[in-house]
């Protein structure tokens, strides 16, 4: 009994939490760093929230990339950031991966690699969307 | 008549690659750049390069693609910025794909 309260007080705390989806490159739109913003926002009024990566969005969290050699500001490096901010569920999705031939080497840590399913489950157990 | 392609956007979101890849002609030459570099790990490429013996001139421009942490391919000619201008002159036409 105790059991299953717990597990609807988490599913509710899950449900009030914000999923926000990044599903393009980093480079040539300002959805990236838009995106980011939002989450920092959110999570400086400690509102729970996820990141979600798909698509080319996968593409914001690879290792070794340089935006200044294309004369960007690199926002990317405020990725590391999250922790201060209490954004610890960051989701990544495996197909988007394996489709674009990269491997599991993320410039942050503590990055989870869902399979579709999975993180199609993750992604419903919010109640609140934001997709850029 | 040649025409230099001009590809700056992901594959793996858009298809204009693809629509690139279905008109391009023999002496014709690519340049990837932007999120077209992407294109690079797209299995389009592998076809391309198939079919390419040696006649069309695939290109990259090298800190897009080092920007983005991506390996090129030995097959494909690291270029600058300006290195495309001279190949605007070389080729009759350009196709911006984006």
């Amino acid at each position: 009994m105790i059991s299953s309260d717990t597990q609807i007080e988490d599913n509710l705390s899950q449900q009030n939490g914000l999923a926000i989806i990044n599903s393009k490159a980093p480079f040539s739109s300002d959805y990236g760093k838009d995106a980011l913003d939002v989450a920092l926002i959110f999570g400086s009024f400690e509102q729970k929230v996820s990141l979600f990566f798909q698509g080319d969005g996968v593409y914001q969290l690879i290792a070794d990339q340089d935006a200044t050699l294309v004369s960007i500001k690199d926002y990317l490096k405020t990725f590391s950031a999250f922790e201060f901010y209490d954004i610890e569920d960051i989701y990544v999705c495996q197909q988007s991966l394996v489709n674009r031939q990269l491997d599991e080497a993320f410039h942050i840590n503590d990055v989870q690699v869902l399979a579709s399913v999975e993180f199609g489950k993750a992604l419903n157990s919010h109640q609140h969307v934001l997709r850029f | 008549m040649s025409t230099l392609h001009l590809v700056r956007k992901s594959a793996f979101t858009t298809n204009d690659f693809a629509q690139c890849l279905s008109v391009l002609d023999q002496q014709d030459s690519i340049v990837l750049m932007d999120d077209g570099c992407y294109n690079l790990k797209h299995p389009l490429m592998d076809s391309l390069i198939k079919r390419a013996n040696s006649t069309i001139s695939i290109n990259v421009i090298s800190n897009h693609a080092q920007a983005r942490a991506i390996e090129t391919l030995a097959v494909v000619k690291q270029i600058k910025m300006n290195d495309v201008v001279e190949l605007t002159f070389t080729h009759q036409k350009v196709i911006t794909w984006q």
